[in-house]
């Protein structure tokens, strides 16, 4: 035989190999249809009755965002008193349960860390005007944001140091960076107002933690314009759903606070309207036994799984990521001339900045589940810790024997900030800014806590060290397809999904040994019994015959 | 006689199982990586560059864009490409075993799995060229040597970037070549 044919016959016994192999290799899938692209939505006619352009009193060149309010509240005359309710304004919220004040002005995260004594930069994401200090007056009306949420020509920006006005003169941001934000034409703005788009929300919170998807993993710029496969809802060429679709907002009071989550709804779907307010869950649209028929065993699952489990399987699934940690020790950090140090990670994310410290991310996140009831417990300004263990920072409430709980997937933020050595509690540190004290000025954390800690109203004893520190947030937007939700075999084996939810019992994935033994027993000895009864009838069959 | 075969049979079904259950992992390799997927590419990628012997990158492909594109999720999926032509020019001159280009250019894969671990995958270079004779298992050989440089970590450097600039990069279609001399 010539070396040609050998090759032949060999590289054809390789690829039939392999042929079978991928064959018996590869789970067997159902034929999917191919895929169909819905066509391109349209972008909706507005169909308010009024257009606001025509307003005489929006015919002004507005000065300054108060200035346009003033103008809104000649019409709307009660919006200002409903926002000033609001989260959104407060930032503040007292736990119904346990009567704990949260909200982002009390509680103390492993993100920028805290607010107070940052209020110039943080109020960039406030619906107001003007918070710069503690002496921000709540009460007054003009101050309330009415653009942030309702332009609608997505050039209203608001940027840190400005104490939650909008860009009033053109302006260089980053600084140093030679890139410019324009001044925000608010004539044009408020002019062109109406509902809130992925815009509105989007800017504060695809960006929370000071860069795309940093924070929350779940909302990120790519929702903007998500396809199928990122979110069924928000596909902009399906169901195009806008935020408000499922965060339906009532006097301003917008449902789906993660610090009242509705994490165990019941019963049938909601009608929208009804006094029940129509949280913003899954079983709002979907009812608890949301599925078919043919598929009534995962209707079982659903006193247990919160939807988001199986039909989010990954978070941050796309090329923007999100943050995993934030170590705030190597904050300080300069480089080898004692400058400034920035770099990058191989996406090309922030992964390192003598500024603020060091940062890991990743894509395609696989959550960590947790028992879940809707009620978080968060440390708060003042808290106090106990450094020799990591300090959660925030506790999702809730366990197996709570019929309020359901397995949720969840994102779990890891971090390493300052704390009081005596005092035992957590560190309010003074970060943006020029002035002396700000830790991104001056890389000086003495002067830093310092200032922040008297801001918080907290003695210092003048030591700091760094603790290691979790926050834990429940994970429920970017909705997968059904055809890619959770497999029952990643959660029920040795090693899935599940392997670390205490308190049930799952089948393939728990066994009692001596169950196990029984079960395998009564099976060989059938086995052998069948094989004794065969041989028994053949053996006389040959006898007879 | 039946004794023997009866035996030559039985050989027959155990080689058959021992090669059904083993070849995949002989012909293919997967190991673990120590990094995340972007960075793992963006080491192999430097390592690739550093390595000499005529080696160049050729591409990037995310074959998950693909799957994204039709509506469908996957885990994070990426192949670098990688040519040197010290090794593709004998195997591309010689016609009685030009069908090998369909093996080019070299691929590298990295992907995450559902355990949330970065993996990197690669073809059994050596092993496979021995099957298409002496020249063949000689490059091939090479090449097998080279591949174990490209997964070789230095963890005490920094990051790389991404290279991601190259045809077919990230596109999930068609891969270029020009740039890696294949």
């Amino acid at each position: 035989m010539s070396v040609r044919p050998k090759l032949i016959l060999s590289a054809a016994a390789i690829a039939a190999m392999l042929t079978a192999l991928v064959a018996f290799a590869m789970p067997a899938k159902p034929e999917a249809a191919p895929a169909q692209q819905a066509a391109a939505t349209p972008k909706k006619e507005s169909d308010s009755t009024a257009d606001h352009s025509k307003f005489k009193e929006l015919q002004k060149n507005f000065k300054t965002g108060p200035e346009v309010t003033e103008a809104c509240l000649i019409c709307h005359t009660e919006a200002a008193k409903q926002v000033q309710h609001t989260k959104h304004w407060t930032w503040e919220s007292k736990d119904p349960k346990t009567g704990q004040v949260r909200g982002k002005k009390n509680i103390i995260n492993n993100y920028c860390t805290a607010v107070l004594s940052n209020e110039k930069d943080c109020m960039a994401c406030h619906a107001g005007y003007g918070w710069k200090d503690s002496s921000f007056d709540f009460s007054v009306q003009k101050n309330v944001d009415c653009l942030v949420c309702h332009d609608n020509t997505g050039t209203y920006r608001k940027l840190p140091g400005n104490a939650g006005h909008p860009v009033y003169k053109r302006r260089e941001f980053p600084p140093k960076s030679g890139k410019f934000v324009e001044a925000v034409d608010l004539k044009r703005a408020a002019q062109s107002i109406g509902m809130p788009t992925r815009t509105n929300c989007g800017a504060c919170h695809f960006f929370g933690g000071g860069a795309n998807g940093a924070k929350h993993g779940d909302m990120d710029s790519s929702l903007q314009h998500p396809g199928k496969y990122l979110d069924v809802h928000m596909n902009e060429k399906g169901l195009n759903f806008t935020c408000t679709e499922c965060h339906a907002t009532k006097s301003h009071e917008v449902s789906g606070s993660r610090y009242n989550t509705s994490a165990a709804m019941t019963g049938p779907a909601h009608i929208r309207g009804k006094a029940d307010a129509s949280p913003a869950a899954c079983q709002s649209c979907h009812g608890d036994k949301p599925h078919s028929t043919k598929h009534a065993l995962l209707n079982q699952h659903t006193d247990k799984l919160a939807c988001q489990t199986c039909h989010i399987p990954e978070f941050a699934r796309n090329d923007i990521g999100t943050e995993l940690s934030w170590d705030w020790s190597k904050a300080t950090i300069m480089g080898p001339d004692g400058k400034r140090m920035v770099r990058k990670d191989s996406a090309g994310r922030r992964s390192f900045d003598s500024q603020k410290g060091q940062w890991k991310w990743e894509s395609y996140v696989i959550p960590e589940y947790r028992w879940f009831n809707g009620t978080s417990t968060y440390k708060v300004i003042g808290d106090k810790i106990d450094p020799t263990k990591t300090v959660q920072l925030s506790v999702v409430g809730g366990g197996p024997n709570d019929p309020e709980s359901r397995i949720w997937p969840t994102k779990v933020h890891r971090g390493k900030q300052p704390y009081d050595v005596e005092n035992n509690y957590l560190t309010v540190q003074h970060t943006g800014g020029e002035d002396a004290t700000a830790l991104w000025h001056n890389y000086d954390w003495q002067k830093a806590i310092g200032t922040g800690m008297k801001a918080a109203n907290l003695p210092y004893s003048g030591k700091f060290a760094f603790v290691d520190t979790e926050l834990t947030w429940p994970i429920t937007h970017m909705v997968a397809p059904k055809e890619d939700a959770l497999s029952c075999a990643q959660c029920h084996s040795k090693n899935g999904r599940l392997k670390d939810i205490q308190g049930i019992y799952m089948p393939a994935r728990d066994g009692k040994h001596w169950l196990d033994v029984i079960g395998w027993s009564l099976a060989l000895l059938t086995l052998i019994g069948v094989l004794v009864h065969g041989a028994i009838r053949i053996y006389s069959s040959k006898k007879e015959g | 006689m039946f004794k023997v075969i009866g035996g030559f049979f039985l050989g027959l079904i155990v080689v058959g199982v021992l090669a059904y259950t083993y070849a995949g992992s002989l012909m293919f390799r997967e190991i673990e990586s120590p990094f995340g997927v972007e960075e793992t590419v963006a080491r192999i990628q430097q390592n690739i560059q550093g390595v000499g012997n005529g080696w160049a990158l050729s591409g990037l492909r995310n074959p998950g864009k693909a799957v994204e594109a039709a509506g469908g999720n996957t885990l994070p999926v990426m192949m670098v490409e990688a040519c040197s032509t010290k090794y593709s020019g004998p195997i591309l001159k010689d016609d009685s075993v030009r069908f090998l280009s369909i093996l080019m250019p070299c691929k590298v894969s990295v992907y995450k799995k559902n355990d949330g671990k970065t993996y990197i995958g690669m073809m059994n270079a050596g092993l496979m060229g021995k099957m298409f004779g002496p020249m063949v298992g000689d490059v091939m050989g090479e090449v097998a040597k080279d591949q174990e440089k490209f997964v070789k970590f230095d963890p005490s450097k920094p990051a790389p970037e991404m290279i991601k600039g190259m045809p077919g990069a990230a596109t999930g279609g068609a891969g270029g070549g020009a740039a890696g001399g294949c």
